[in-house]
């Protein structure tokens, strides 16, 4: 059970806004895509974890599909911000996502076997549900420059898909 | 944009039935089509294809994701697309073949090969 402990961890620290001393929805265009390329990047590292540890084909093909679709959402979100010639701006969320997930790799890191691939399971999905809810109702709405925008709904579309197969390999895992 | 990044060719077991059969024409004799199927949001557009042998399947990937157009039995693999990426196979024998993407095995998608 200790697995949805992590995945609790996960979801509540990105939902549970009003916890924080501050306000996601307050963040500007350039913190939310910092927000956005952490959140991304920390997802990278989960899969490059999960590539170490596991020896389960499904969790190693869908840690794989993590890296490459992740790598390629930051890909576009530089390429966009250096077209429009911004840089993503460190913020508290972004600060709070890093924190969160030292102590999420680091419980990860110390299991093994089925006990790992449950436990990486249950936060890919909670994680995703989280990022996603995120995303949906507070960074769209609120992004100003149309481009951004753009990205983000594209983003989101893959990472409902994401969700979508982490619910599977939540189930396969058990 | 890239244009053609890989071109494969289904092999196989087919190879031999090529209308050798009475009043059929050749697959020689009969001008090749390049057929054009789309990637997008995370589905083969169309996701069902009637091609002929010596005909040529190419895909295109217009999302984000990367994404492969990968044989179910493995007869034939377009490699990684990236977005703006194409990769194509020729038809070689005559069989219905489905194929997923890789990445994403929910994106499955057939050609009906005669």
């Amino acid at each position: 059970m200790k697995h949805l402990t992590i995945a609790f961890l996960a979801l509540s620290m990105l939902v549970s806004a009003p916890a924080l001393a501050q306000d996601p929805a307050a963040l500007n265009d350039l913190e939310i895509a910092h927000v956005a390329y952490t959140a991304d990047n920390i997802d990278i590292r989960y899969a490059h974890l999960a590539l170490a540890l596991t020896d389960s084909p499904e969790v190693r093909k869908f840690a794989e599909t993590m890296i490459s679709d992740h790598e390629a959402v930051n890909a576009a979100a530089l390429k966009l911000l250096d077209k429009l010639g911004a840089s993503a701006q460190d913020n508290f969320l972004s600060q709070t996502l890093n924190t969160n997930a030292e102590a999420i790799i680091n419980d990860l890191a110390a299991r093994r076997g089925a006990d790992f691939d449950r436990a990486y399971a249950a936060n890919e999905l909670a994680y995703h549900k989280a990022v996603n809810n995120l995303v949906e109702a507070t960074f769209i709405p609120n992004i100003e420059n149309a481009e951004v925008k753009a990205l983000f709904k594209q983003g989101l579309e893959i990472f409902r898909v994401h969700e979508g197969h982490a619910e599977m390999m939540v189930k396969a895992v058990q | 944009m890239p244009d053609i990044k890989r071109r494969t060719f289904l092999t196989a077991a087919m190879a031999g039935s090529i209308a050798a059969a009475s009043g059929a024409l050749p697959a020689h004799a009969r001008k090749s089509i390049v057929h054009d199927i789309g990637i997008r949001r995370f589905k083969f557009v169309p996701r069902e294809l009637d091609v002929r042998v010596g005909d040529v399947v190419r895909w295109t990937n217009f999302d984000l994701s990367p994404h492969t157009a990968t044989a179910d039995d493995g007869g034939f693999d377009t490699g990684t697309l990236e977005q703006g990426q194409s990769g194509s196979i020729e038809i070689t024998g005559s069989t219905s073949r489905t194929y997923f993407c890789a990445f994403h095995p929910h994106m499955k998608a057939k050609l009906n090969v005669s």
